[in-house]
C-alpha cells in the first residue's frame, strides 16, 4: 500500500538532486524521469525547431523542462496571441480534440498528386508526372506517332514552334509536347499556347494549365520566349479547331501574324511543325452552335462517335500520326526587331510560313498509300 | 514646430489598419523621421518613443479637407501616406464610398493646397479585376478594369483614378501608388484571411486560377520603402511565386466545395444579402480568372523584393513552422 502511494516518477533516487530545485510539484511529471534526447514524448505534432534540437544534442542529458508556472504563463501568452491573430484554427480547440491529426491526414490527402511549388505559369511538376502515362500511351500505342526532324530543335535557348491545328480536340498540342520531351536528346519542355476557348473550358483548361499550357496572349508568349523556353503556337487558333472534315489539312488564315511579330521582337527562330493524323482521330462532320453558347463553348462537335456514344465518344479514333519538325527560320537575323512594326512584311512572312507548313503537310499526306485506310493502319 | 530641420515629418491616414500600424512602428524606430502624425478615427496602439502623435481625422466628414490642410501646414508635413481603405467589403456601401472615394478627394484637396513633397497611396491588385483576357502577369500599365457590381473594388479604382489625375496636375508632388497583392499573415485581417479561415471554401467547378499573395511583413517593408524612396508611379507589391487556388486550399487543409457557377452565384447572392458571408457575389470572379501582377517594377525602381515565397506565406498564415511542425510548445503540459 505504501509502495503504490509513492509517486512512481520519483525514480531510483528520491533524495537526490531534486532538492536543488526545492519541493517538486506533484502535478508535474519529474523531468529526470523523462527519456533523454528522445523528444517523442512531446507527440509527433510538436516540432521545437532547429535550435531546440541542437541544444538538446549539446546538453546531452538535459531536456529543457517547463515548470507549472511556466506552462501557465505560456498558455496565457498563447491566449493573448490567439486574441490578436486571425482565428484560423483555435489553438485551444486543437489541444482538446484530436483534430490536429485528422486535419494533417486531410492535408496530406488533399495534396496528393499536386506539388506545393508551381512555375510562374502554373505548371505543376507532380501533376505533369501524373498524366505522363496517358500521353505515353496515346503517343506510342494509340496514335503510333512518328516524329521526324527533332534535330532542328535547339538543345537550349528560345524557339517558336509553329504548327497546324487539326482535329476537334487539342490532342495535337499534347503530342507535340510529348514528342519533344520523349525523343529529343535534351528532353525539353514545350509550352503550348492555348486558345481562350480551350483555356477557360471547365476541367480541361486547368489540366492543360497544370501540365504546361499557357493562355495564348502576346505578353505571356513574349515572357516565355525571353526566359528561353520552347513555345508552341497554333496560329490558326479557334478556326483551326473548328475545321470540318471536308476542309481537313487545309490551313486556315494564320491569325493576324502575331507569331511573326513575336519572333521578330524576341529574335526566336521559328520551327515549322506539321501534324498529320489528328484530323482522322476526331473528324468533325458538323458542328452545333445553338445550345453550345449556353454551356460556354463555341460549338458542340459532331463526330462519327460524338455525341452518339456519350462521353466515350470524345475519345480519339486510333489514327496513325506523323509529326514533322522543319528547319528553323531565323527571321530576327534577316529583318531585325524593328520589322515587327511593318504590317505588310509581317503578313507576308506569316503567309510564307503558312505555305511552308502546308507543303510539309502535303508531303506527309503524299507518303500515305491510300487516303482513308492508311490513315489508320499507317 | 521647428522639427522639419532635424528630420522628415510623415502623416499617415488609416493608422489603425494593419499596414498603417506597421508603418508607424517602423517610422518610430527610424531616426531619419522627426515626427509622425497618425490620422484615424480612433487612436492606434502607439509605439513607445513619443515621435508619433495621434490626430483624430474622420475622412467621411464633409469639410475635413480644410482641417487636413491646416494640419499639414502647421506640422510642415513632408510625406503623406494615404492608407485609409477598407480591407474587407462591407454592407454599409454608402459609408464605404464616402470613406474611400470621397475621402481620397478630401486628402487630395488638402495636398493640392499644401503640396507635400511626397504622396504615397495604398491600393490593391484587385483593381485590375479578374478577367478572362488578363495576361499571366499584369504590368502596372494594364487597364484598371475594376469589377462589375463590386463597390469594394470600384471605389478603390475611382480613388486611384483621382490620384492619377492629381499626379498629372501637380508634377511637383512625387506620387507613388502601391498595389498590394492580397496580404496574408498571422496577424493581418482582411477579406482573404477571413475567406481562408473558414473550414469550407467554394470552388467554381472545373476552374482553378493561379493565385498570388504577399506576406504581411513583406507588405509592410514595401510601404516603408515607398516612404523612403523617391520613386514615382504605380508599383505592384507581390510575393514570390503563384499557386493554383485548389492547391492553396489543400495546403490550408480547407475542404473545397465545388459548385456550378450558376448555383454558386445565386447562393452567394443570398448569403451576401442576408449578411451571412463577408465576400460579395462578385468575388467569385477571382475564383474563375487570373488576377496576378508582376512585381518586377517594384524590384527595379523601388528596391523592394519579397523575402517570403507563397508557400512560406501560407504556412505562416496557418501558424505553422516551415518544417510542418506546430509552434505551440505549451501544449506539452496541457
Amino acid at each position: 500500500m505504501t509502495d503504490t502511494s509513492d509517486p512512481p516518477d520519483r525514480g531510483d533516487d528520491p533524495s537526490g538532486d531534486d532538492d536543488w530545485y526545492g519541493e517538486a510539484d506533484p502535478r508535474v511529471p519529474d523531468a529526470s524521469a523523462w527519456p533523454d534526447r528522445d523528444l517523442g514524448f512531446l507527440g509527433d505534432d510538436i516540432y521545437l525547431g532547429e535550435e531546440a534540437q541542437v541544444a538538446a544534442e549539446l546538453a546531452g542529458s538535459h531536456v529543457p523542462s517547463v515548470s507549472a508556472e511556466g506552462a501557465a504563463e505560456l498558455r496565457e501568452l498563447e491566449r493573448r496571441l490567439e486574441q490578436q491573430r486571425t482565428p484560423v484554427f483555435p489553438i485551444d480547440l486543437r489541444r482538446r480534440l484530436p483534430l490536429e491529426a485528422v486535419w494533417r491526414r486531410w492535408r496530406a490527402l488533399a495534396m496528393w498528386g499536386r506539388s506545393d511549388v508551381v512555375d510562374d505559369f502554373g505548371r505543376d511538376p507532380r501533376a505533369t508526372a501524373r498524366w505522363e502515362w496517358l500521353f505515353e500511351f496515346l503517343y506510342s500505342k494509340w496514335f503510333r506517332v512518328e516524329a521526324t526532324g527533332l534535330e532542328h530543335i535547339p538543345a537550349k535557348g528560345r524557339a517558336l514552334l509553329v504548327a497546324n491545328h487539326a482535329g476537334s480536340l487539342p490532342y495535337d498540342s499534347a503530342m507535340v509536347m510529348h514528342a519533344v520531351r520523349r525523343d529529343h536528346p535534351a528532353r525539353r519542355d514545350v509550352r503550348p499556347l492555348v486558345e481562350d476557348t480551350v483555356f477557360h473550358l471547365p476541367f480541361l483548361g486547368p489540366i492543360m494549365n497544370r501540365i504546361g499550357g499557357v493562355r495564348a496572349d502576346p505578353e505571356n508568349a513574349e515572357r516565355l520566349l525571353l526566359k528561353d523556353e520552347l513555345v508552341a503556337v497554333f496560329p490558326e487558333g479557334e478556326k483551326g479547331m473548328g475545321k470540318l472534315w471536308k476542309d481537313r489539312y487545309r490551313l486556315q488564315r494564320f491569325g493576324r501574324g502575331g507569331f511573326v511579330k513575336l519572333a521578330l521582337r524576341t529574335g526566336a527562330p521559328i520551327i515549322p511543325v506539321a501534324v498529320v493524323g489528328a484530323e482522322e482521330a476526331a473528324p468533325m462532320l458538323g458542328k452545333v452552335t445553338w445550345f453550345a453558347k449556353n454551356i460556354g463553348i463555341p460549338w458542340i462537335p459532331v463526330t462519327p462517335t460524338f455525341p452518339w456514344l456519350g462521353p466515350a465518344g470524345l475519345l480519339p479514333l486510333p489514327s496513325k500520326w506523323y509529326v514533322a519538325f522543319g528547319a528553323p527560320i531565323d527571321l530576327g537575323k534577316a529583318h531585325g526587331p524593328a520589322a515587327a512594326e511593318d504590317r505588310l512584311l509581317v503578313n507576308r512572312l506569316a503567309d510564307q510560313i503558312r505555305t511552308q507548313i502546308q507543303d510539309m503537310i502535303d508531303g506527309l499526306l503524299g507518303q500515305r498509300r491510300s487516303p482513308v485506310l492508311s490513315a489508320f493502319l499507317g | 514646430m521647428a522639427s522639419s530641420s532635424t528630420g522628415r515629418v510623415v502623416a499617415v491616414t488609416g493608422a489603425c489598419t494593419y499596414l498603417g500600424g506597421e508603418l508607424l512602428r517602423r517610422l518610430e524606430e527610424d531616426p531619419r523621421y522627426a515626427r509622425v502624425l497618425a490620422l484615424d478615427v480612433r487612436p492606434p496602439a502607439l509605439a513607445p518613443g513619443g515621435k508619433t502623435e495621434f490626430v483624430k481625422i474622420d475622412l467621411t466628414q464633409p469639410t475635413i479637407d480644410g482641417e487636413l490642410a491646416t494640419l499639414l501646414e502647421r506640422h510642415d508635413v513632408d510625406t503623406f501616406v494615404h492608407g485609409a481603405f477598407l480591407s474587407h467589403p462591407t454592407h454599409a456601401s454608402e459609408w464605404a464610398h464616402e470613406l474611400e472615394d470621397v475621402g481620397t478627394m478630401h486628402v487630395l484637396n488638402a495636398c493640392a493646397g499644401v503640396e507635400p513633397r511626397r504622396l504615397v497611396m495604398v491600393s490593391t491588385t484587385l483593381v485590375y479585376g479578374a478577367h478572362p483576357k488578363n495576361p499571366n502577369f499584369l504590368l502596372e500599365e494594364a487597364e484598371l478594369r475594376g469589377h462589375r457590381d463590386s463597390r469594394f473594388v470600384n471605389d478603390k479604382v475611382r480613388a486611384e483614378r483621382q490620384v492619377q489625375r492629381f499626379a498629372k496636375e501637380h508634377p511637383r508632388v512625387e506620387v507613388c501608388v502601391l498595389r498590394f497583392a492580397p496580404i496574408l499573415g498571422p496577424t493581418v485581417s482582411n477579406m482573404y484571411t477571413r475567406f481562408f479561415s473558414r473550414p469550407v471554401a467554394p470552388v467554381m467547378m472545373g476552374h482553378d486560377p493561379l493565385m498570388q499573395f504577399v506576406h504581411e511583413q513583406d507588405a509592410a517593408y514595401a510601404l516603408q520603402k515607398a516612404v523612403e524612396s523617391r520613386a514615382v508611379g504605380a508599383f505592384n507589391v507581390v510575393g514570390k511565386g503563384v499557386l493554383p487556388y485548389t492547391t492553396v486550399l489543400a495546403m490550408l487543409g480547407r475542404v473545397p466545395l465545388p459548385m456550378p457557377q450558376i448555383i454558386a452565384r445565386q447562393l452567394t447572392k443570398v448569403l451576401w444579402t442576408t449578411q451571412l458571408v463577408g465576400s460579395p457575389p462578385s468575388f467569385l470572379d477571382f475564383l474563375l480568372y487570373l488576377c496576378v501582377a508582376d512585381g518586377a517594377k517594384a524590384r527595379r525602381e523601388l528596391g523592394f523584393s519579397p523575402r517570403l515565397s507563397i508557400k512560406r506565406t501560407i504556412l505562416d498564415f496557418l501558424g505553422m513552422a516551415p518544417e510542418d511542425g506546430a509552434t505551440d510548445v505549451a501544449r506539452a503540459h496541457g
